[in-house]
Protein backbone atom coordinates (compact mmCIF):
# COMPACT_ATOMS: atom_id res chain seq x y z
CA UNK A 1 0.00 0.00 0.00
CA UNK A 2 1.33 3.46 -0.85
CA UNK A 3 2.07 5.77 2.04
CA UNK A 4 -1.00 7.94 2.62
CA UNK A 5 -0.76 11.31 0.95
CA UNK A 6 -4.06 12.47 2.34
CA UNK A 7 -5.79 12.39 5.69
CA UNK A 8 -9.51 11.83 6.15
CA UNK A 9 -11.20 12.87 9.36
CA UNK A 10 -14.43 11.11 10.24
CA UNK A 11 -16.87 12.58 12.76
CA UNK A 12 -19.84 10.35 13.54
CA UNK A 13 -21.44 9.58 16.89
CA UNK A 14 -22.32 6.05 15.84
CA UNK A 15 -19.60 3.51 16.57
CA UNK A 16 -20.66 1.13 13.78
CA UNK A 17 -20.50 3.80 11.11
CA UNK A 18 -17.30 5.34 12.47
CA UNK A 19 -15.38 2.10 12.58
CA UNK A 20 -16.74 0.94 9.24
CA UNK A 21 -15.68 4.17 7.55
CA UNK A 22 -12.25 3.91 9.12
CA UNK A 23 -11.86 0.39 7.71
CA UNK A 24 -13.09 1.32 4.24
CA UNK A 25 -11.00 4.47 3.95
CA UNK A 26 -7.89 2.68 5.18
CA UNK A 27 -8.47 0.00 2.55
CA UNK A 28 -8.60 2.80 -0.02
CA UNK A 29 -5.21 4.01 1.18
CA UNK A 30 -6.11 7.05 3.27
CA UNK A 31 -4.83 7.92 6.69
CA UNK A 32 -7.96 8.06 8.85
CA UNK A 33 -8.74 9.68 12.15
CA UNK A 34 -12.14 9.25 13.79
CA UNK A 35 -14.02 11.41 16.28
CA UNK A 36 -17.28 10.76 18.10
CA UNK A 37 -18.28 14.42 18.40
CA UNK A 38 -17.76 17.84 16.86
CA UNK A 39 -16.06 19.07 20.03
CA UNK A 40 -13.55 16.22 19.88
CA UNK A 41 -12.67 17.16 16.32
CA UNK A 42 -12.29 20.85 17.13
CA UNK A 43 -9.93 19.97 19.95
CA UNK A 44 -7.59 18.20 17.54
CA UNK A 45 -4.91 20.34 15.81
CA UNK A 46 -5.19 20.75 12.02
CA UNK A 47 -3.22 18.31 9.89
CA UNK A 48 -0.33 19.11 7.52
CA UNK A 49 -1.55 16.61 4.94
CA UNK A 50 -4.20 17.60 2.44
CA UNK A 51 -7.44 16.01 3.45
CA UNK A 52 -11.14 16.27 4.05
CA UNK A 53 -13.77 15.86 6.71
CA UNK A 54 -16.46 13.19 6.54
CA UNK A 55 -19.12 14.63 8.81
CA UNK A 56 -22.35 13.21 10.16
CA UNK A 57 -25.17 15.76 10.15
CA UNK A 58 -27.06 14.47 13.19
CA UNK A 59 -24.43 14.76 15.89
CA UNK A 60 -25.58 15.23 19.48
CA UNK A 61 -24.63 18.60 20.94
CA UNK A 62 -22.91 20.53 18.18
CA UNK A 63 -24.49 19.24 14.95
CA UNK A 64 -22.63 18.71 11.69
CA UNK A 65 -24.02 21.92 10.24
CA UNK A 66 -23.05 23.82 13.41
CA UNK A 67 -19.53 22.46 13.10
CA UNK A 68 -19.36 23.57 9.46
CA UNK A 69 -20.37 27.08 10.51
CA UNK A 70 -17.96 27.12 13.46
CA UNK A 71 -15.06 26.09 11.23
CA UNK A 72 -15.87 28.89 8.81
CA UNK A 73 -15.87 31.33 11.73
CA UNK A 74 -12.45 30.23 12.95
CA UNK A 75 -11.06 30.06 9.38
CA UNK A 76 -10.30 26.39 9.61
CA UNK A 77 -10.64 25.41 6.00
CA UNK A 78 -11.24 21.79 5.17
CA UNK A 79 -13.62 20.44 2.52
CA UNK A 80 -16.58 18.60 4.01
CA UNK A 81 -18.42 15.51 2.79
CA UNK A 82 -21.66 15.22 4.75
CA UNK A 83 -23.22 11.90 5.57
CA UNK A 84 -26.64 11.56 7.11
CA UNK A 85 -29.13 8.94 8.16
CA UNK A 86 -32.13 11.20 7.73
CA UNK A 87 -31.45 13.28 4.65
CA UNK A 88 -33.91 16.06 4.02
CA UNK A 89 -33.76 18.64 1.28
CA UNK A 90 -33.49 21.84 3.38
CA UNK A 91 -30.57 20.45 5.36
CA UNK A 92 -28.70 19.32 2.27
CA UNK A 93 -29.31 22.67 0.57
CA UNK A 94 -27.98 24.51 3.60
CA UNK A 95 -24.91 22.29 3.74
CA UNK A 96 -24.14 22.61 0.04
CA UNK A 97 -24.66 26.38 0.09
CA UNK A 98 -22.17 26.61 2.92
CA UNK A 99 -19.62 24.93 0.68
CA UNK A 100 -19.94 21.19 1.28
CA UNK A 101 -18.48 18.93 -1.40
CA UNK A 102 -21.16 16.28 -1.23
CA UNK A 103 -24.18 15.25 0.82
CA UNK A 104 -24.63 11.47 1.07
CA UNK A 105 -27.51 9.58 2.65
CA UNK A 106 -26.75 6.40 4.59
CA UNK A 107 -26.36 3.73 3.48
CA UNK A 108 -24.37 5.07 0.54
CA UNK A 109 -22.34 3.25 -2.11
CA UNK A 110 -18.60 3.13 -1.63
CA UNK A 111 -17.98 4.70 -5.05
CA UNK A 112 -20.10 7.72 -4.19
CA UNK A 113 -18.22 8.17 -0.96
CA UNK A 114 -14.73 7.60 -2.36
CA UNK A 115 -15.42 9.86 -5.37
CA UNK A 116 -16.64 12.59 -3.05
CA UNK A 117 -13.62 12.17 -0.80
CA UNK A 118 -11.17 12.31 -3.73
CA UNK A 119 -12.91 15.38 -5.05
CA UNK A 120 -12.75 16.95 -1.60
CA UNK A 121 -9.06 16.15 -1.27
CA UNK A 122 -8.35 17.62 -4.72
CA UNK A 123 -10.18 20.71 -3.64
CA UNK A 124 -8.13 20.85 -0.47
CA UNK A 125 -4.90 20.46 -2.45
CA UNK A 126 -5.86 23.33 -4.72
CA UNK A 127 -6.88 25.42 -1.74
CA UNK A 128 -3.65 24.63 0.07
CA UNK A 129 -1.62 25.58 -3.02
CA UNK A 130 -3.53 28.83 -3.33
CA UNK A 131 -3.07 29.56 0.33
CA UNK A 132 0.66 28.86 0.02
CA UNK A 133 0.88 31.17 -3.01
CA UNK A 134 -1.01 33.87 -1.22
CA UNK A 135 1.26 33.51 1.80
CA UNK A 136 4.28 33.86 -0.52
CA UNK A 137 2.78 36.96 -2.13
CA UNK A 138 2.12 38.45 1.28
CA UNK A 139 5.71 37.71 2.27
CA UNK A 140 6.92 39.50 -0.87
CA UNK A 141 4.57 42.40 -0.26
CA UNK A 142 5.78 42.86 3.32
CA UNK A 143 9.35 43.12 1.97
CA UNK A 144 8.35 46.34 0.15
CA UNK A 145 9.11 49.70 1.75
CA UNK A 146 6.13 51.99 2.48
CA UNK A 147 7.16 54.18 -0.44
CA UNK A 148 7.30 51.17 -2.81
CA UNK A 149 3.86 50.03 -1.62
CA UNK A 150 2.51 53.49 -2.44
CA UNK A 151 4.02 53.27 -5.93
CA UNK A 152 2.55 49.76 -6.35
CA UNK A 153 -0.92 51.02 -5.52
CA UNK A 154 -0.63 53.86 -8.06
CA UNK A 155 0.85 51.57 -10.73
CA UNK A 156 -1.95 49.01 -10.52
CA UNK A 157 -4.45 51.86 -10.69
CA UNK A 158 -3.19 52.44 -14.22
CA UNK A 159 -1.28 55.72 -13.69
CA UNK A 160 1.79 56.57 -15.73
CA UNK A 161 5.12 57.21 -14.01
CA UNK A 162 4.76 60.94 -14.69
CA UNK A 163 1.29 61.04 -13.13
CA UNK A 164 2.51 59.04 -10.11
CA UNK A 165 5.37 61.47 -9.65
CA UNK A 166 2.83 64.28 -9.70
CA UNK A 167 0.61 62.54 -7.13
CA UNK A 168 3.52 61.72 -4.86
CA UNK A 169 5.26 65.08 -5.30
CA UNK A 170 8.51 63.54 -6.49
CA UNK A 171 10.55 63.21 -9.64
CA UNK A 172 9.67 60.73 -12.40
CA UNK A 173 13.10 59.07 -12.18
CA UNK A 174 12.55 58.27 -8.50
CA UNK A 175 9.20 56.66 -9.33
CA UNK A 176 10.91 54.63 -12.04
CA UNK A 177 13.47 53.30 -9.54
CA UNK A 178 10.76 52.41 -7.01
CA UNK A 179 8.73 50.72 -9.71
CA UNK A 180 11.74 48.60 -10.75
CA UNK A 181 12.21 47.55 -7.10
CA UNK A 182 8.52 46.63 -6.80
CA UNK A 183 8.67 44.47 -9.96
CA UNK A 184 11.83 42.74 -8.70
CA UNK A 185 10.70 42.18 -5.11
CA UNK A 186 7.24 40.97 -6.16
CA UNK A 187 8.86 38.84 -8.87
CA UNK A 188 6.34 40.13 -11.37
CA UNK A 189 7.15 39.32 -15.00
CA UNK A 190 4.92 42.05 -16.42
CA UNK A 191 2.56 44.80 -15.41
CA UNK A 192 -0.38 42.45 -15.99
CA UNK A 193 1.24 39.96 -13.63
CA UNK A 194 1.64 42.65 -10.98
CA UNK A 195 -2.01 43.68 -11.34
CA UNK A 196 -3.10 40.05 -10.81
CA UNK A 197 -0.94 39.82 -7.70
CA UNK A 198 -2.37 43.04 -6.34
CA UNK A 199 -5.87 41.69 -6.93
CA UNK A 200 -5.06 38.54 -5.02
CA UNK A 201 -3.62 40.62 -2.20
CA UNK A 202 -6.74 42.77 -2.36
CA UNK A 203 -4.67 45.96 -2.60
CA UNK A 204 -7.11 48.77 -3.11
CA UNK A 205 -6.49 50.92 -6.11
CA UNK A 206 -5.39 54.38 -5.09
CA UNK A 207 -7.77 57.13 -6.15
CA UNK A 208 -6.06 60.03 -7.85
CA UNK B 1 -58.83 -8.92 43.72
CA UNK B 2 -60.93 -7.13 46.29
CA UNK B 3 -64.23 -6.64 44.57
CA UNK B 4 -65.89 -3.30 44.56
CA UNK B 5 -62.82 -1.43 45.76
CA UNK B 6 -60.84 -1.12 42.58
CA UNK B 7 -62.01 0.80 39.61
CA UNK B 8 -58.75 0.21 37.74
CA UNK B 9 -58.19 -3.32 36.65
CA UNK B 10 -55.16 -5.22 35.50
CA UNK B 11 -54.23 -4.61 31.91
CA UNK B 12 -53.86 -8.23 31.04
CA UNK B 13 -56.35 -10.25 29.16
CA UNK B 14 -55.77 -13.50 31.01
CA UNK B 15 -57.15 -13.41 34.51
CA UNK B 16 -54.48 -15.76 35.83
CA UNK B 17 -51.68 -14.56 37.97
CA UNK B 18 -53.24 -11.32 39.14
CA UNK B 19 -54.98 -12.42 42.24
CA UNK B 20 -51.74 -12.90 44.15
CA UNK B 21 -50.96 -9.28 43.61
CA UNK B 22 -54.40 -7.88 44.12
CA UNK B 23 -55.76 -9.80 47.07
CA UNK B 24 -56.62 -13.34 48.16
CA UNK B 25 -57.87 -15.76 45.56
CA UNK B 26 -61.66 -15.99 45.53
CA UNK B 27 -63.23 -18.90 47.34
CA UNK B 28 -65.74 -19.54 44.63
CA UNK B 29 -64.91 -20.54 41.13
CA UNK B 30 -67.21 -20.21 38.21
CA UNK B 31 -67.63 -22.33 35.12
CA UNK B 32 -66.66 -25.56 36.84
CA UNK B 33 -67.70 -28.64 34.88
CA UNK B 34 -71.37 -29.35 35.60
CA UNK B 35 -70.74 -32.83 36.99
CA UNK B 36 -68.46 -31.36 39.61
CA UNK B 37 -71.11 -28.88 40.68
CA UNK B 38 -73.62 -31.71 41.18
CA UNK B 39 -71.06 -33.73 43.11
CA UNK B 40 -70.40 -30.72 45.31
CA UNK B 41 -74.15 -30.47 45.97
CA UNK B 42 -74.24 -34.12 47.02
CA UNK B 43 -71.17 -33.77 49.23
CA UNK B 44 -72.47 -30.60 50.88
CA UNK B 45 -75.79 -32.27 51.61
CA UNK B 46 -73.98 -35.29 53.03
CA UNK B 47 -71.82 -33.08 55.24
CA UNK B 48 -74.86 -31.15 56.44
CA UNK B 49 -76.61 -34.41 57.17
CA UNK B 50 -73.59 -35.83 58.98
CA UNK B 51 -73.25 -32.82 61.23
CA UNK B 52 -76.98 -32.60 61.86
CA UNK B 53 -77.14 -36.29 62.75
CA UNK B 54 -74.17 -36.04 65.06
CA UNK B 55 -75.69 -33.06 66.83
CA UNK B 56 -79.06 -34.82 66.93
CA UNK B 57 -77.59 -37.94 68.56
CA UNK B 58 -75.21 -36.22 70.97
CA UNK B 59 -76.95 -32.97 71.81
CA UNK B 60 -80.54 -33.95 71.08
CA UNK B 61 -81.09 -30.87 68.95
CA UNK B 62 -81.30 -30.98 65.18
CA UNK B 63 -80.20 -27.74 63.52
CA UNK B 64 -82.04 -28.17 60.22
CA UNK B 65 -80.75 -24.81 59.05
CA UNK B 66 -77.58 -26.72 58.17
CA UNK B 67 -79.52 -28.16 55.23
CA UNK B 68 -80.45 -24.68 54.15
CA UNK B 69 -76.76 -23.79 54.20
CA UNK B 70 -76.04 -26.77 51.98
CA UNK B 71 -78.72 -25.68 49.51
CA UNK B 72 -77.49 -22.12 49.55
CA UNK B 73 -73.88 -23.08 48.91
CA UNK B 74 -74.80 -25.61 46.22
CA UNK B 75 -76.88 -23.03 44.36
CA UNK B 76 -74.15 -20.43 44.82
CA UNK B 77 -71.40 -22.66 43.54
CA UNK B 78 -73.29 -24.62 40.91
CA UNK B 79 -76.37 -22.66 39.89
CA UNK B 80 -79.96 -23.83 39.46
CA UNK B 81 -79.41 -27.55 38.81
CA UNK B 82 -77.13 -28.36 41.73
CA UNK B 83 -79.26 -26.09 43.91
CA UNK B 84 -82.39 -28.08 43.09
CA UNK B 85 -80.54 -31.36 43.55
CA UNK B 86 -79.30 -30.25 46.97
CA UNK B 87 -82.82 -29.09 47.89
CA UNK B 88 -84.29 -32.46 46.88
CA UNK B 89 -81.60 -34.43 48.70
CA UNK B 90 -81.94 -32.27 51.78
CA UNK B 91 -85.72 -32.64 51.72
CA UNK B 92 -85.30 -36.40 51.51
CA UNK B 93 -82.72 -36.48 54.29
CA UNK B 94 -84.81 -34.14 56.42
CA UNK B 95 -87.88 -36.25 55.97
CA UNK B 96 -85.95 -39.50 56.55
CA UNK B 97 -84.06 -38.55 59.69
CA UNK B 98 -85.79 -35.63 61.32
CA UNK B 99 -89.47 -35.83 60.51
CA UNK B 100 -91.60 -38.48 62.18
CA UNK B 101 -91.86 -41.23 61.38
CA UNK B 102 -88.06 -41.34 61.67
CA UNK B 103 -86.15 -43.54 59.21
CA UNK B 104 -88.89 -43.23 56.65
CA UNK B 105 -89.50 -40.91 53.78
CA UNK B 106 -93.13 -40.66 54.78
CA UNK B 107 -94.31 -37.55 56.62
CA UNK B 108 -96.83 -37.49 59.47
CA UNK B 109 -99.80 -35.25 58.84
CA UNK B 110 -98.95 -33.08 61.88
CA UNK B 111 -95.43 -32.62 60.57
CA UNK B 112 -96.59 -31.48 57.14
CA UNK B 113 -96.46 -27.70 57.91
CA UNK B 114 -92.90 -28.03 59.24
CA UNK B 115 -91.87 -30.00 56.21
CA UNK B 116 -93.51 -27.54 53.82
CA UNK B 117 -91.84 -24.65 55.63
CA UNK B 118 -88.55 -26.41 55.18
CA UNK B 119 -89.20 -26.90 51.47
CA UNK B 120 -90.22 -23.28 50.99
CA UNK B 121 -87.23 -22.04 52.92
CA UNK B 122 -84.81 -24.15 50.93
CA UNK B 123 -86.32 -23.06 47.59
CA UNK B 124 -86.20 -19.42 48.69
CA UNK B 125 -82.60 -19.65 49.90
CA UNK B 126 -81.63 -21.52 46.73
CA UNK B 127 -83.20 -19.00 44.38
CA UNK B 128 -81.69 -16.05 46.25
CA UNK B 129 -78.37 -17.75 45.97
CA UNK B 130 -78.81 -18.31 42.23
CA UNK B 131 -79.76 -14.67 41.69
CA UNK B 132 -76.71 -13.55 43.59
CA UNK B 133 -74.58 -15.94 41.58
CA UNK B 134 -75.88 -14.53 38.30
CA UNK B 135 -75.19 -10.98 39.42
CA UNK B 136 -71.65 -11.96 40.34
CA UNK B 137 -71.16 -13.64 36.99
CA UNK B 138 -72.37 -10.57 35.13
CA UNK B 139 -70.05 -8.35 37.18
CA UNK B 140 -67.16 -10.63 36.50
CA UNK B 141 -67.87 -10.68 32.80
CA UNK B 142 -68.00 -6.89 32.77
CA UNK B 143 -64.69 -6.77 34.60
CA UNK B 144 -63.11 -9.14 32.11
CA UNK B 145 -64.43 -7.05 29.23
CA UNK B 146 -63.09 -3.88 30.85
CA UNK B 147 -59.71 -5.54 31.35
CA UNK B 148 -59.59 -6.57 27.74
CA UNK B 149 -60.58 -3.11 26.57
CA UNK B 150 -57.90 -1.52 28.71
CA UNK B 151 -55.30 -3.98 27.46
CA UNK B 152 -56.29 -3.20 23.89
CA UNK B 153 -56.17 0.52 24.58
CA UNK B 154 -52.72 0.24 26.15
CA UNK B 155 -51.57 -1.71 23.12
CA UNK B 156 -52.99 0.81 20.70
CA UNK B 157 -51.44 3.79 22.47
CA UNK B 158 -48.12 1.95 22.67
CA UNK B 159 -48.15 1.22 18.98
CA UNK B 160 -49.17 4.81 18.28
CA UNK B 161 -46.27 6.14 20.31
CA UNK B 162 -43.98 3.85 18.39
CA UNK B 163 -45.53 5.20 15.21
CA UNK B 164 -44.42 8.68 16.26
CA UNK B 165 -40.98 7.21 16.82
CA UNK B 166 -40.91 5.38 13.50
CA UNK B 167 -38.55 7.75 11.71
CA UNK B 168 -36.10 7.78 14.60
CA UNK B 169 -36.24 4.03 15.01
CA UNK B 170 -35.65 3.58 11.28
CA UNK B 171 -32.58 5.78 11.69
CA UNK B 172 -31.45 3.65 14.61
CA UNK B 173 -31.66 0.50 12.47
CA UNK B 174 -30.17 2.25 9.47
CA UNK B 175 -26.93 3.09 11.28
CA UNK B 176 -25.69 -0.47 11.78
CA UNK B 177 -26.96 -1.35 8.31
CA UNK B 178 -24.87 1.47 6.86
CA UNK B 179 -21.99 -0.02 8.84
CA UNK B 180 -22.64 -3.44 7.30
CA UNK B 181 -22.59 -2.05 3.76
CA UNK B 182 -19.42 -0.03 4.32
CA UNK B 183 -17.65 -2.91 6.04
CA UNK B 184 -18.69 -5.24 3.21
CA UNK B 185 -17.09 -2.89 0.72
CA UNK B 186 -13.95 -2.60 2.83
CA UNK B 187 -13.77 -6.38 3.19
CA UNK B 188 -13.91 -6.84 -0.60
CA UNK B 189 -11.21 -4.23 -1.05
CA UNK B 190 -8.90 -5.95 1.42
CA UNK B 191 -9.48 -9.24 -0.40
CA UNK B 192 -8.91 -7.83 -3.89
CA UNK B 193 -5.59 -7.50 -5.67
CA UNK B 194 -2.42 -9.53 -5.83
CA UNK B 195 -1.82 -9.84 -2.12
CA UNK B 196 -5.07 -9.78 -0.17
CA UNK B 197 -4.86 -8.46 3.37
CA UNK B 198 -6.59 -11.27 5.23
CA UNK B 199 -6.34 -9.97 8.82
CA UNK B 200 -7.96 -6.68 7.78
CA UNK B 201 -10.62 -8.50 5.77
CA UNK B 202 -11.35 -10.70 8.78
CA UNK B 203 -11.77 -7.67 11.01
CA UNK B 204 -14.16 -6.09 8.54
CA UNK B 205 -16.18 -9.33 8.44
CA UNK B 206 -16.31 -9.37 12.23
CA UNK B 207 -17.62 -5.83 12.24
CA UNK B 208 -20.29 -6.91 9.76
CA UNK B 209 -21.42 -9.62 12.15
CA UNK B 210 -21.43 -7.23 15.10
CA UNK B 211 -23.43 -4.57 13.26
CA UNK B 212 -25.87 -7.08 11.83
CA UNK B 213 -26.48 -8.42 15.33
CA UNK B 214 -26.99 -4.90 16.61
CA UNK B 215 -29.59 -4.16 13.94
CA UNK B 216 -31.49 -7.34 14.70
CA UNK B 217 -31.41 -6.58 18.45
CA UNK B 218 -33.02 -3.23 17.84
CA UNK B 219 -35.68 -4.88 15.72
CA UNK B 220 -36.44 -7.52 18.33
CA UNK B 221 -36.81 -4.75 20.95
CA UNK B 222 -39.32 -3.01 18.76
CA UNK B 223 -41.13 -6.26 18.18
CA UNK B 224 -41.27 -6.91 21.91
CA UNK B 225 -42.78 -3.48 22.49
CA UNK B 226 -45.35 -3.98 19.73
CA UNK B 227 -46.39 -7.32 21.22
CA UNK B 228 -49.73 -7.53 22.98
CA UNK B 229 -48.54 -8.16 26.52
CA UNK B 230 -47.28 -10.78 28.93
CA UNK B 231 -47.70 -11.11 32.68
CA UNK B 232 -47.75 -8.63 35.54
CA UNK B 233 -45.65 -10.84 37.70
CA UNK B 234 -42.32 -11.29 36.02
CA UNK B 235 -39.06 -10.08 37.43
CA UNK B 236 -37.98 -7.01 35.46
CA UNK B 237 -34.47 -5.59 35.38
CA UNK B 238 -35.48 -1.96 35.45
CA UNK B 239 -32.08 -0.58 34.37
CA UNK B 240 -32.06 -2.76 31.29
CA UNK B 241 -35.70 -2.03 30.48
CA UNK B 242 -35.11 1.72 30.75
CA UNK B 243 -31.91 1.60 28.69
CA UNK B 244 -33.70 -0.25 25.90
CA UNK B 245 -36.31 2.49 25.75
CA UNK B 246 -33.60 5.17 25.76
CA UNK B 247 -31.89 3.45 22.82
CA UNK B 248 -35.11 3.64 20.86
CA UNK B 249 -35.57 7.29 21.80
CA UNK B 250 -31.98 8.31 21.09
CA UNK B 251 -32.65 9.27 17.48
CA UNK B 252 -35.70 11.29 18.45
CA UNK B 253 -33.65 13.09 21.10
CA UNK B 254 -30.88 13.97 18.65
CA UNK B 255 -33.48 15.19 16.18
CA UNK B 256 -34.80 17.62 18.78
CA UNK B 257 -31.34 18.44 20.07
CA UNK B 258 -32.08 16.95 23.47
CA UNK B 259 -29.41 15.31 25.60
CA UNK B 260 -30.67 12.10 27.22
CA UNK B 261 -28.98 11.44 30.55
CA UNK B 262 -29.44 8.39 32.70
CA UNK B 263 -28.78 8.23 36.41
CA UNK B 264 -29.37 4.56 37.04
CA UNK B 265 -27.57 2.99 40.00
CA UNK B 266 -25.96 -0.34 39.12
CA UNK B 267 -27.38 -2.06 42.20
CA UNK B 268 -30.99 -1.12 41.50
CA UNK B 269 -33.24 -3.97 42.67
CA UNK B 270 -35.43 -5.68 40.09
CA UNK B 271 -39.11 -4.84 40.10
CA UNK B 272 -42.21 -6.95 39.77
CA UNK B 273 -44.43 -6.42 36.80
CA UNK B 274 -44.94 -6.57 33.07
CA UNK B 275 -41.78 -5.52 31.28
CA UNK B 276 -43.53 -4.24 28.17
CA UNK B 277 -46.04 -2.18 30.12
CA UNK B 278 -43.31 -0.67 32.29
CA UNK B 279 -41.38 0.22 29.16
CA UNK B 280 -44.53 1.77 27.77
CA UNK B 281 -44.72 4.09 30.79
CA UNK B 282 -41.04 5.04 30.44
CA UNK B 283 -41.38 5.54 26.68
CA UNK B 284 -44.41 7.73 27.20
CA UNK B 285 -42.72 9.92 29.82
CA UNK B 286 -39.52 10.26 27.76
CA UNK B 287 -41.45 11.16 24.60
CA UNK B 288 -43.52 13.70 26.56
CA UNK B 289 -40.31 15.20 27.95
CA UNK B 290 -38.72 15.53 24.52
CA UNK B 291 -41.96 17.01 23.21
CA UNK B 292 -42.00 19.57 26.03
CA UNK B 293 -38.64 20.89 24.84
CA UNK B 294 -39.54 21.32 21.18
CA UNK B 295 -39.85 25.12 21.43
CA UNK B 296 -36.65 27.15 21.30
CA UNK B 297 -35.30 27.80 24.76
CA UNK B 298 -32.24 29.47 26.15
CA UNK B 299 -31.24 26.78 28.65
CA UNK B 300 -29.89 23.32 27.83
CA UNK B 301 -32.37 20.77 26.53
CA UNK B 302 -31.84 17.91 28.85
CA UNK B 303 -33.89 14.90 29.82
CA UNK B 304 -32.68 13.09 32.92
CA UNK B 305 -34.04 9.70 33.83
CA UNK B 306 -33.07 8.45 37.25
CA UNK B 307 -34.01 5.63 39.57
CA UNK B 308 -33.43 4.85 43.22
CA UNK B 309 -34.30 2.06 45.56
CA UNK B 310 -36.63 2.76 48.48
CA UNK B 311 -38.03 0.40 51.08
CA UNK B 312 -39.60 -2.44 49.09
CA UNK B 313 -40.03 -0.32 46.00
CA UNK B 314 -38.16 1.54 43.29
CA UNK B 315 -38.76 5.16 42.32
CA UNK B 316 -38.15 6.29 38.76
CA UNK B 317 -37.97 9.99 37.89
CA UNK B 318 -38.08 11.58 34.44
CA UNK B 319 -37.14 15.28 34.42
CA UNK B 320 -37.17 17.55 31.39
CA UNK B 321 -36.11 21.17 31.07
CA UNK B 322 -38.97 22.16 28.82
CA UNK B 323 -41.88 24.55 29.01
CA UNK B 324 -43.28 23.10 32.23
CA UNK B 325 -46.91 22.83 33.22
CA UNK B 326 -49.27 25.46 34.52
CA UNK B 327 -51.16 24.53 37.71
CA UNK B 328 -54.40 24.11 35.81
CA UNK B 329 -52.84 21.59 33.45
CA UNK B 330 -51.12 19.87 36.36
CA UNK B 331 -54.50 18.88 37.80
CA UNK B 332 -55.82 17.48 34.58
CA UNK B 333 -52.91 15.85 32.79
CA UNK B 334 -53.80 12.39 34.01
CA UNK B 335 -57.38 12.66 32.76
CA UNK B 336 -58.21 10.67 29.68
CA UNK B 337 -58.50 12.73 26.50
CA UNK B 338 -56.81 15.76 28.09
CA UNK B 339 -53.83 16.95 26.10
CA UNK B 340 -51.62 20.04 25.82
CA UNK B 341 -50.01 18.86 22.60
CA UNK B 342 -51.26 19.77 19.17
CA UNK B 343 -52.34 16.51 17.60
CA UNK B 344 -52.09 14.65 20.91
CA UNK B 345 -54.70 12.09 21.80
CA UNK B 346 -54.57 12.61 25.56
CA UNK B 347 -54.33 8.93 26.37
CA UNK B 348 -50.65 8.48 27.18
CA UNK B 349 -50.52 9.68 30.77
CA UNK B 350 -53.93 8.30 31.62
CA UNK B 351 -52.88 4.85 30.42
CA UNK B 352 -49.50 5.20 32.10
CA UNK B 353 -51.10 5.98 35.44
CA UNK B 354 -53.45 3.01 35.11
CA UNK B 355 -50.50 0.75 34.29
CA UNK B 356 -48.48 1.95 37.27
CA UNK B 357 -51.40 1.65 39.67
CA UNK B 358 -52.15 -1.85 38.47
CA UNK B 359 -48.59 -2.69 39.36
CA UNK B 360 -49.28 -1.41 42.87
CA UNK B 361 -47.36 1.83 42.36
CA UNK B 362 -48.08 5.51 41.86
CA UNK B 363 -47.40 7.89 38.98
CA UNK B 364 -47.31 11.57 39.80
CA UNK B 365 -46.06 14.89 38.56
CA UNK B 366 -43.81 16.84 40.88
CA UNK B 367 -43.71 20.61 40.99
CA UNK B 368 -40.22 22.04 41.14
CA UNK B 369 -38.33 25.28 40.82
CA UNK B 370 -36.80 26.22 37.52
CA UNK B 371 -37.93 25.19 34.08
CA UNK B 372 -39.34 21.85 33.12
CA UNK B 373 -41.42 19.13 34.66
CA UNK B 374 -40.63 16.01 36.65
CA UNK B 375 -42.70 12.88 36.53
CA UNK B 376 -42.06 10.05 38.93
CA UNK B 377 -43.48 6.64 39.50
CA UNK B 378 -42.92 3.80 41.91
CA UNK B 379 -42.98 0.07 41.35
CA UNK B 380 -42.84 -2.74 43.90
CA UNK B 381 -39.37 -4.28 44.23
CA UNK B 382 -39.13 -7.94 43.37
CA UNK B 383 -38.66 -9.51 46.80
Amino acid sequence: MPTPKAAVFVVDDDTSVREALKGLLRSAGFAVETFASAQEFLACPPSDLPGCLVLDVGLPGLSGLDLQQRMAEINREIPIVFITGQGDVPTSVRAMKAGAVEFLTKPFGERDLLDAIRQAIDRDQVARRQRAELAELRRRYTSLTPREREVLAWVVSGLLNKQIAGEMGTREITVKVHRGQVMRKMRAASLADLVRMAERLRIRHAEP
Amino acid sequence: MPLGTTARLPLVSSGEGNSEMHGPRLLWRYNQPAIRNYAVAVVLTAVALGIARWLDVHLESAPVSLFLCAVMLSAWLGGVGPGLLAAALCAAAFSYYFVSPIFSLAVDSKEIPRFVMFLLASVLVGSLSVTQRRAMQALRKAEAALRETQAALAHVTRVMTMGELAASIAHEVNQPLAGVVINGNACLRWLAGESPNLPEAREAAQRIIRDGTRASEIISRIRALAKKTSALNERVDLNEAIREVLTLCQGEAVKHDVALRERLPGDLPSVRGDRVLIQQVVLNLVMNGIEAMRDPQDHARELVIGARAEAERVRVTVRDSGIGLDPQAMERIFDALYTTKPGGLGMGLSISRTIVENHGGRLSVVAHDGPGTTFEFTLPAYA
